[in-house]
This record gives structure tokens, sequence and C-alpha cells, in this order.
């Protein structure tokens, strides 16, 4: 009966801090996505494309752990304990893969809670709706201007953890995740959290260390982005330079790389909301030497097209040299 | 390390390099950059392959004087040497694919059709497409060949590589994240 009491105490004061307003809701976000503790099934789609994984994610002790299972096709898992990955793929061995696997189906889109969003979109409260059997808020994203897509996301009511979410362009949906079985609970097993014995170990040094500087470019230069667009911190390229960019939702890579063995077509390409823009760049001081620059990102095709247009190499010997370092 | 050597490499690592290329990176007078970038590539590969890291203490000089006198010795062409060499590592689409799918992203799959007849920009099965595309020059994955589409893969992935690294900052904690949540620069 104390018991009970004190648990009404509790919920008392969160409850009437329930946010009202669309902003309220997305200064949730992010911190419900990583600190709320449920297990699941959810089905994300882009392009023709259908997937569906199965989640268990807890915080405890001020630590994250998540495990993804694959539930189509291959059955691969991705174990995330903290900032670390484990990545299962029973056929063929284990690997760690730190920095490589993004923290969950929404980490690319909707971690970034340090940008302001609001200047970029207009957020709107839409209504109530039901996921995967909770109440949700709706919460529309209109972009303010053409350059990029806008964003449709269902909080549930309670913890403001994300159940659905759409990336949209004029009523079309590009993008879709949604939960189609949920459950929001206190705690989770270890066991849930657990790895299959009898599958090797291995672990690799990260192999995409994170540039000093980020948004730095040696040797090229970009004329244009759209605003609110901002330099993240990226990893090295396999060859060549890359530049990450976002503006809280939305992010977009850079590749400039001198030009390999393979000759690519000029143009874009879009699957579900991801565009890649690819366009070849000749040196200001005209060498002959033509610069593959490649846009990908969850923006649209023009965006993404003037961007890699914009590019321009001026120090050739200086993008080379950085491939080395 | 030049643009040619860089190339050199690169063709390496897709068993296209020709044994006087080969001799180049091995005659270069920065072997360890030559060592790190190789290791490097390979790390890569080796995940996409989840290959055990049979790269970690390798030589790439050692490994491909071997291969060459392996391919002398049997008066076969270097390039095969090479090729049966470093099969296992093969860098391919499907492989990409495969992690692509696994990670959630679908690197290179379930791309839409685009239509060709140029009028009204990209044409996606699923979705009209973006009003503002008209005009933007299109590409139809579908007729890529096999290299192209490997390309292209390796853009998608790193891309989400790149979100990896952007969403890791703020999966490290609540506290660090609201810590940053002042300033809109971030990192």
């Amino acid at each position: 009966m104390l018991a009970l009491v004190w648990a009404l105490l509790a919920a008392g004061p969160a409850r009437s801090a329930e946010p009202v307003t669309a902003d309220d809701w997305l200064l949730k976000l992010g911190p419900a996505l990583n600190m709320t503790t449920y297990r699941g099934v959810f089905v994300y789609s882009r392009g023709d494309q259908v997937s569906s994984m199965r989640i268990a994610h807890r915080y405890q002790d001020g630590r994250v752990e998540e495990k993804l299972v694959q539930q189509d096709g291959a059955n691969g898992e991705i174990l995330r304990r903290g900032s670390r990955v484990l990545c299962v793929l029973p056929e063929h061995g284990r690997i760690h893969l730190d920095q490589v696997i993004p923290s969950g189906p929404f980490g690319e889109a909707f971690a970034s809670q340090q940008v302001p969003v609001g200047a970029w979109y207009q957020p709107q409260l839409l209504g109530e709706d039901r996921v995967a059997g909770y109440p949700a808020v709706v919460i529309g994203l209109q972009p303010r201007d053409e350059h990029r897509f806008g964003y449709r996301l269902w909080m549930e009511k309670h913890t403001g953890l994300l159940l659905k979410s759409h990336v949209r362009h004029n009523g079309d949906v590009l993008e879709h995740f949604q939960f189609t079985m949920l459950e929001i609970t206190d705690q989770l097993p270890d066991s849930e959290f657990e790895i299959q014995s009898g599958v090797e170990v291995k672990e690799i040094t990260p192999f995409l260390p994170v540039a000093d500087n980020p948004g730095e470019m040696d040797g090229w230069a970009l004329g244009w982005q759209p605003d609110g667009f901002k330099p993240v911190a990226a990893p090295q390229a396999s060859r060549g330079q890359a530049v990450a960019f976002s503006d809280g939702l939305a992010t977009f890579s850079v590749f400039v790389e001198p030009t390999g063995t393979v000759e690519m077509p000029q143009g874009a390409s879009r699957i579900g909301a991801t565009t890649v823009y690819m366009h070849y760049a000749l040196p200001a001081a005209s060498s002959g030497e033509r610069y593959l620059v490649t846009v990908v990102g969850e923006i649209p095709p023009r965006t993404a097209m003037r961007v890699a247009q914009s590019v321009t190499v001026d120090d050739r010997n200086a993008l080379v040299r950085t491939l080395t370092e | 390390m030049d643009d040619r050597l860089r190339e050199t490499l690169s063709a390496m690592m897709d068993d296209q390099a020709d044994e006087l290329a080969v001799r180049r990176v091995l005659s270069h007078h920065d072997q360890q950059a030559v060592r790190d970038q190789w290791q490097r590539w390979q790390r890569i590969r080796d995940v996409i392959h989840e290959t055990p890291g049979q790269h970690g203490a390798l030589d790439v000089r050692a490994a491909v004087s071997a291969s060459l006198d392996q391919s002398h010795a049997e008066a076969d062409s270097h390039r095969e040497a090479i090729r049966r060499r470093h099969a296992p590592w093969r860098w391919s689409a499907v492989a990409m694919i495969a992690l692509g799918v696994a990670i959630g992203f679908g690197a290179g799959s379930g791309w839409d059709v685009v239509s060709g007849d140029g009028s009204d920009g990209l044409v996606p099965v699923q979705a009209q497409v973006p009003a503002a595309a008209s005009g933007v020059p299109q590409v139809t994955l579908q007729g890529l060949d096999p290299r192209q589409r490997e390309q292209v893969s390796r853009y998608l992935l790193e891309h989400a590589q790149n979100n990896s690294v952007v969403a890791g900052q703020g999966a490290v904690g609540y506290a660090r994240l609201t810590s940053m949540s002042g300033a809109a620069q971030g990192y």
C-alpha cells in the first residue's frame, strides 16, 4: 500500500510535466530514444525494400544496451553496449564494429538534438493516434525550404518513445519506420542482451578514425549548402575525403576523390529518402585530372545536385596528401 | 602518396593491378604510408566480408612479393596469383548489401526504378518524384555494371557510417547530449 502511494506521488509531477506543444515533444525525443527500456519488433522501409528487426533496449546504471536481430533474410544481430558495438553474422563469425553501426533505427536522424531544428522545420502537433498498442501524439515537421524533406513522428504519450516515423515529400512517404510489436517496461533481464554461444569472436581496431576537425576540407571547397547544415564529425573515407553535414534531422555526406579505375555515370539516384548524386569536377588549375564528387544523403535530388556542383577542387596536392595521413 | 600509387593500391585491392604497377608500389619510398593505406582498406574489406583479421600483421611488401614470386615460379600471370591470394577479401557489392541490410540500411538494395524518359526528371516506382527534381540528370542504378554498383554501395555504406558517428555522439548519454544542447554547432 505504501509502495502504491509512493508510486502515485512519484508519478504525479511527471504527469503534470507532460509536453503540450510540438516543441516540447521534440525536446523529449532524443532522451526518450536512449532512456526508455523496451522490447519489440519494428519494420523499416525505403524504396521498395522492407525489413523488420527485433529490438531489445534498456537503460540501466546510465548505460544503454541494445540488441537488434534481423528478422528477414540473413540472420544478423547487432549488440550495442554503451559506445561499443558487436555485430553477429552467425555463418561468418563475429566482428566488433565500434563506431560503425548506428545507435538504432532512429539514430541517424533523431539523436542529434543539439541542433535547433525549429529554424529549418515548422513543428506542428497533428493529433493523436495509436501505434503497436500504445497511444501516440503525432508531430509534423514541415521543411521551411525546398532543400530538405519533411518528417512525421509518432511519439508514445507517456515516455516520448518514437513509435513510428515518416520521411515525407509532398504527401508521399519516402521512408517509413514503425513498431508493430512493443512492450515498454521498467527492466529487461540480462539474457535479452546476450549473444548465443558457439560463434567465434573477432575484435578489430576501429577502422574509421573520427576526423579531428569536423568539416575540414583540405584541397577542396563547398560553394553552397542549404542553410542550417553544419559540418559534423565524420570518419575518414576509405579513399579521398568525406565530410558530413547535418541540420539536426537530415544528414548528407560529400565524398571527393581522384578519379579511380571505374568510370561512374553522372547524375542522381534515389532510394527512399536517400539520394546519391555523382559529379565530376575539374581542379581550378586544370591538369586534366578529374575528381569524382559524390553527395549521399537524406535530401532531395536537386539539393544534392546543387551541393555536388558547388564543389571546387583547388589544391590537388593537399587532397592527395591527406590520403596517407 | 601520389595519385597513381593510390590508384594502384586500389587496383590491387580490386585484383586489377598489373605487375609493373605493383612493382612500383614495392619500390615506393614511403613504405609505411603504403602499408597503412593498404591495411586500412583491408580492415574495411574484412569487416565487409567478415573475414577474420588476417591483415593484423600483414606486410604489404611481403605479401605482394610472395605473390609475385609465386606467379613467376608458376609462369602464371601475376594478376591471377594476386586474385587467388586475395580472393577471400574480394570486395563485393553483395557482401556490402548483406551488411547494409543487417544494419538496417539496405545499402545498395531496394533502389527505386527510375524511368528514363527525361521529361519529368526522376520518377521512381514507389513515390512521385520531388517536383524540385525536374532538370536533375538521373542515373538508373539498374543500368550500372557490377563495379559501378560496388562503388555506389561503398558511398552508401560510408554515409551510413557518417550517420553512425553523428548518432553515436547523441547516444553516449543524456548528460552529454544535454550538455551540448546549448551549442548549436555541437562537437
